[in-house]
């Protein structure tokens, strides 16, 4: 392919994910609706100083950020063993259990939404941070034993051996050796939970009822009759500000340090 | 006789004992559940009488199951022929850049955008009075009631979500390639698309065949995107699977929502089965 044909192919991606991005941006600083003094239409940061005096908001940021690190240190912590059993041991079943765990990545949240409602109003997990990071563990948790497996795999089995002579516990051996050496795949488990728990809405619409609202859901009860659109784009940029400082900080990862086995 | 490298040791089950009590308490038990609620007529979730299968006769042979059915095939079919070929000509296209880093996390935006966003970005950005809506409304664009367009808007828009996902894993799968290799098949002479074909092709099955997965699922049964960018509208012609699941549920029609939920779910496990029968048994 020719430079001007690349460069031009190039540009033409780039305006494609650009666009969205910026009418939304636009759109948040810009009054489109009447408010004291500020003409619709017109420049302004009205709409961000109105997320900080909205009580609802500043919560669901928080809520958003609760139940999402739990989330991701829930897989983490479940995660990592069972990534190391897979990779390292042969078992009874292994093979079915792996395909077993997979599958429900693949279920569709709708298929589970009405009976995990129903199970976790009895448990009283409804309205709570910790009932939405177990539920996520239904899509993230297969995703986290999946990478985690792919870069434990990648360590040669010598790394453990050389561990348990030098007389360490299986546990000491996960902290200080193993942590260390796939720290790259911990961060890249570690995006694609946090993102995939930050974006989901099915479950995370059924789970709060009255309270404990994550961001998705605080903006969707922005919309009204007369909704203030400069608001909800406000937001919504906002809600993008954590995912942008995970594609970062995992920048050099994100393609290079994936090893996908076949 | 059986030279395993790996030691067989049932004592691993334990390692993954966190794993299957948490996938067992918000996986596994609630889809017994409804399978189980798929068997009754559900009045109150007190009162429900055990009705067998007639939830699930009444479904397949219901044409409006059929035609969501059809809608939804349709729908990833189309996600997929669009989406894996120009994720995988993009990767290949990063490849001869500088900076490919800076593509990534451009493509990678998209998907840290909540989903039920999605849809609000999209509309202000094609409506009267966004960047490109008055030139689009000028050509004749109109989501709302012209079938095609609605199809052309979802299917546009979950492009731009999701192409990052494909690039980044088609991405990584072409970075595995060691330089040899491609010094090699200059040396022979090998054409462009016999490059494609015998060495890069293979290295990214792996990462292909999760990401037909992945694309496949989420494609089928997309749900918040779909909804409000037209309701299933217009005429019921965007009207997918999981927006008739929706529909029951929302009318508290809880044991066929749970039979429609089980069908769903065994069509996508089905289609999941066959394609790793398929895949493994053909050597990468």
């Amino acid at each position: 392919m020719s430079r001007a044909a690349r460069t031009l192919a190039l540009g033409a991606l780039l305006l494609f994910i650009a666009l969205p991005l910026v009418q939304s941006v636009v759109l948040s600083f810009t009054a489109t609706l009447p408010h004291d003094g500020v003409e619709p239409g017109s420049f302004t940061l009205l709409n961000y100083r109105h997320i900080f005096e909205t009580p609802a908001l500043v919560a669901s940021i928080g809520n958003s950020f609760l139940y999402v690190s739990l989330n991701v240190a829930l897989c983490l912590a479940a995660g990592l063993p069972a990534a190391y059993a897979f990779s390292r041991y042969r078992f009874t079943g292994d093979r079915h259990m792996l395909f077993f765990i997979l599958a429900f990545r693949v279920t569709p949240p709708v298929v589970l939404s009405l009976p995990i409602f129903i199970l976790f109003a009895q448990l009283g997990l409804v309205n709570s941070p910790v009932g939405i990071a177990l539920v996520h563990c239904v899509f993230n948790l297969p995703i986290a034993i999946w990478i985690l497996e792919s870069f434990i795999s990648a360590v040669p089995r010598e790394f453990d051996e050389t561990a348990f002579l030098d007389g360490q516990s299986l546990p000491g051996f996960f902290v200080t050796r193993l942590i260390p050496a796939i720290a790259p795949g911990i961060g890249v488990t570690m995006f694609f939970c946090f993102i995939f728990s930050w974006v989901e809405v099915v479950f995370a619409r059924i789970l709060t009822v009255t309270g404990g609202k994550p961001i998705t859901m605080a903006i969707n009860a922005l919309f009204s009759f007369r909704t203030d659109i400069g608001l909800v784009m406000a937001m919504t940029v906002f809600s993008l500000l954590p995912g942008v400082l995970m594609i970062v900080f995992v920048r050099r990862h994100i393609a290079r340090g994936f090893v996908i086995r076949t | 006789m059986q030279i395993a490298m790996t030691p067989l040791n049932n004592r691993a089950w334990l390692l993954l004992l966190p794993a299957v009590t948490i996938m067992g308490l918000v996986a596994v038990l609630p889809l017994l559940t409804v399978l189980n609620y798929s068997f009754h007529d559900i009045f109150t979730l007190e009162s429900r009488y055990w009705i067998g299968l007639e939830w699930y006769e009444e479904i397949i042979t219901s044409g409006r199951f059929w035609a969501s059915l059809a809608r939804s095939t349709l729908f990833s079919a189309l996600v997929l022929s669009i989406q894996v070929p120009l994720g995988i000509a993009v990767a290949l296209l990063l490849r001869s850049t500088r900076h490919p880093t800076l593509y990534l996390m451009a493509l990678a935006l998209p998907l840290v955008v909540p989903w039920n966003m999605i849809p609000g970005m999209w509309l202000s950005l094609v409506g009267p009075q966004g960047l490109i809506g008055p030139s689009l409304i000028a050509a004749g664009f109109d989501y709302k009631f012209t079938t095609v367009h609605t199809w052309a808007l979802l299917l546009t828009m979950d492009t731009w979500h999701w192409l990052g996902l494909v690039v980044i894993l088609s991405y990584a799968g072409l970075s595995a390639i060691p330089a040899p290799y491609y010094q090699a098949a200059e040396i022979d002479g090998a054409s462009r698309a016999a490059i494609f074909r015998h060495i890069e092709l293979p290295k990214i099955a792996g990462a292909l065949a999760i990401v037909l997965l992945l694309r496949f699922v989420d494609s089928f049964m997309i749900y918040t995107e779909a909804f409000r960018i037209n309701a299933g509208g217009p005429q019921g012609a965007t009207t997918f699977l999981s927006l008739d699941l929706g529909e029951d549920i929302n009318a508290y029609s809880y044991g066929s929502a749970a039979a429609r939920a089980m069908t769903y779910f065994l069509i996508v496990i089905t289609v999941v089965w066959a394609f790793v029968q398929t895949t493994r048994r053909r050597p990468a």
